[in-house]
């Protein structure tokens, strides 16, 4: 039983009908691919910090952020207060971001095709998009599992039946669903239209309307939790819960240095080279637009982080381990459900939902950026009309939606969500990392030294996930995850080094 | 409300000075950035349709 009602279904109605009319109204403003993947490179800085925001926070970040909360307690917030430090440094040092922007590039590949060559180029395309691919895969069923837990729907299955007639004779085709599906499927359909229309254009727009909404959602139901809780009861919750290590990360048995080392490689990492992130820095009118978006969004990170973290220690306080159920998951949008009041549900889904949209919609069209940018740039022999461009990059988006539909369906998460989304990244996060800092400051680096950190980059982490599933060490390599993403950057570099030394110079 | 903000910022302060700041950065922040970012959407737009209509 939750306190969803008409009000709020109507309240979600009319979000939902603004963000599609204002997303596929600019699509008339489309008429170069450059207008379609970086906006023609007029974006500026507030409505960079409000698209990037918006971007970072979906309901999956919500999920696994109030998830560490759950588990871990305030020393859960600790990725999010990494990532403020390594994007305030970026942004206010111009690292990486400043030379990079300064290429005029569209992507990142197209960068290291200048220093590397055509076939890193490609290489690394291929790398981003199965990494980015494969850690997205997670968010349309971690959305429906949140939607569907908060406004009390029931996620059984459900059978129906359609009489056949055809020439052989009748018949009856059962076709089984459940709500989850039809929401994650009617989601991602609305957010691909927009997109698909628009680009950029649609993705920027949409994404300003959605961080007003999702702010005004998550500061409401924050001072309500705060309320309706009390700080002293979230404190004395983590206190009997997890001792001195709900506060402080080195002192929690599943943190430690390991976990703190690893999250400040991850997050620096991918403030310097995640595509939804550094795609804000490429469509920034100039790089000193583009480093004050990072230095302006900086801080939001940390309540990224702490804000559903805070939603995640009330659920600990407020639920009993039969409510919980198995799935520490489901525990935040569980006590959503309970304590928000009629009306106020109405904006918290709109408000998640708005969070979704924005990332849903900004990773269909930065990784399909990529695929077209420099995946499919070798087998363009004549340059394409930009008629032509436009069409490739709508069906490469399209064909996402369709892929994130069957693996969203089909994945089954083990272990906790964050460690899952850190390895999953960390497939070209540290490759990608490494070769855009060898690319920026090294002139030693080479195409031999870029190939051994792919190879590196992707196989170790690749490695790890299966032998997180087969062999004798899946328990070991399920505990220490985080052991094995610091390895994967170590070795990274070092093959960056050994690569690029051993190949001769003429 | 003084005496919550009181509790935080005495009761594990690091954490509590944080909440603060989170709550207090998101307020003002969403105000100014809805404000300003209207007006970039505007920019934005006007520049695309004149460059639009040049190249036409």
């Amino acid at each position: 039983m939750t306190n969803f009602s008409v009000l709020d279904g109507s309240i979600v109605g009319v979000y939902l009908l603004v963000t599609m009319i204002a997303g596929i109204m600019v699509r008339k403003y489309v008429g170069k691919v450059e207008d379609f993947l970086v906006a023609g490179r007029e974006m500026n800085v507030y409505l960079g910090i409000a698209s990037l925001a918006a971007t970072e926070f979906g309901i999956v970040t919500c999920m696994y952020t109030a998830q560490n909360g759950f588990e871990k307690g305030f020393a859960g917030a600790i990725p999010g207060v990494l990532t403020f430090l390594a994007m305030y440094l970026v942004g206010y040092t111009g690292f990486c971001v400043k030379p990079l922007r300064d290429s005029g590039v569209m992507t990142i590949p197209e960068l290291f095709e200048q220093k590397f060559g055509p076939r890193v180029r490609w290489t690394s395309g291929v790398v981003i998009v199965l990494g980015g691919l494969l850690n997205m895969g997670v968010f349309l069923r971690t959305g429906g599992d949140f939607l569907v837990s908060v406004c009390g729907i029931d996620p059984g299955y459900h059978e129906i039946r359609i009489t056949e007639l055809s020439v052989i004779g009748a018949g009856v085709v059962r076709i089984k669903f459940g709500y989850l599906e039809i929401m994650m499927t009617a989601l991602l359909v609305g957010v691909a239209v927009y997109t698909i229309l628009g680009g950029m254009l649609s993705v920027l727009v949409t994404d300003f309307l959605q961080f007003i909404v999702m702010s005004l959602g998550l500061i409401v139901v924050t001072f309500l939790i705060l309320d309706r809780v009390g700080w002293s009861t979230l404190v004395n919750t983590v206190q009997t819960n997890y001792g001195e290590g709900g506060f402080n990360p080195l002192k929690n048995a599943s943190m430690g240095w390991s976990y703190v080392i690893f999250n400040a490689l991850l997050n620096t990492a991918a403030v310097l080279t995640w595509q939804t992130q550094i795609a804000r820095v490429l469509a920034a009118k100039d790089s000193a637009t583009g480093r004050k978006v990072y230095t302006g969004t900086s801080f939001f990170f940390v309540a990224r982080f702490l804000i559903p973290g805070i939603w995640g220690i009330a659920a600990l306080a407020l639920l009993t381990p039969e409510q919980i159920g198995g799935d520490t998951l489901l525990a935040m949008p569980k006590m959503l459900s309970i304590v928000v009041p009629a009306g106020l549900m109405g904006l918290l889904v709109a408000s998640m939902l708005a969070a979704d949209m924005s990332t849903d919609s900004s990773y269909m069209l930065t990784w399909g950026s990529v695929i077209y940018n420099d995946i499919m740039a070798p087998f363009r022999k004549v340059p394409w009309s930009e008629k032509k461009g436009l069409f490739w990059n709508r069906t490469i988006i399209a064909l996402i939606g369709v892929f994130l539909l069957i693996y969203g369906l089909w994945y089954k998460l083990e272990g906790d969500l964050w460690t899952y989304l850190g390895i999953t990244g960390s497939i070209y996060l540290s490759s990608m990392s490494v070769l855009l800092i060898a690319c920026c400051y090294w002139k030693r680096a080479n195409s031999w030294g870029a190939a051994a950190a792919i190879v590196c980059g992707a196989a170790i982490p690749a490695l790890t996930l299966i032998l997180q599933k087969v062999g004798p060490y899946t328990e070991w390599f399920t505990q220490n995850g985080t052991v094995c993403g610091v390895a994967t950057y170590v070795i990274v570099a070092l093959a960056m080094v050994v690569g690029s030394l051993l190949k001769p110079r003429f | 409300m003084l005496n919550g903000i009181s509790n935080m910022l005495t009761n594990h302060w690091f954490w509590g000075a944080l909440t603060i700041a989170c709550l207090a950065w998101y307020s003002t922040i969403t105000i100014y950035v809805a404000i300003k970012g209207a007006g970039d959407i505007r920019e934005m737009l006007r520049k695309l349709a004149r460059g639009k209509h040049s190249n036409a």
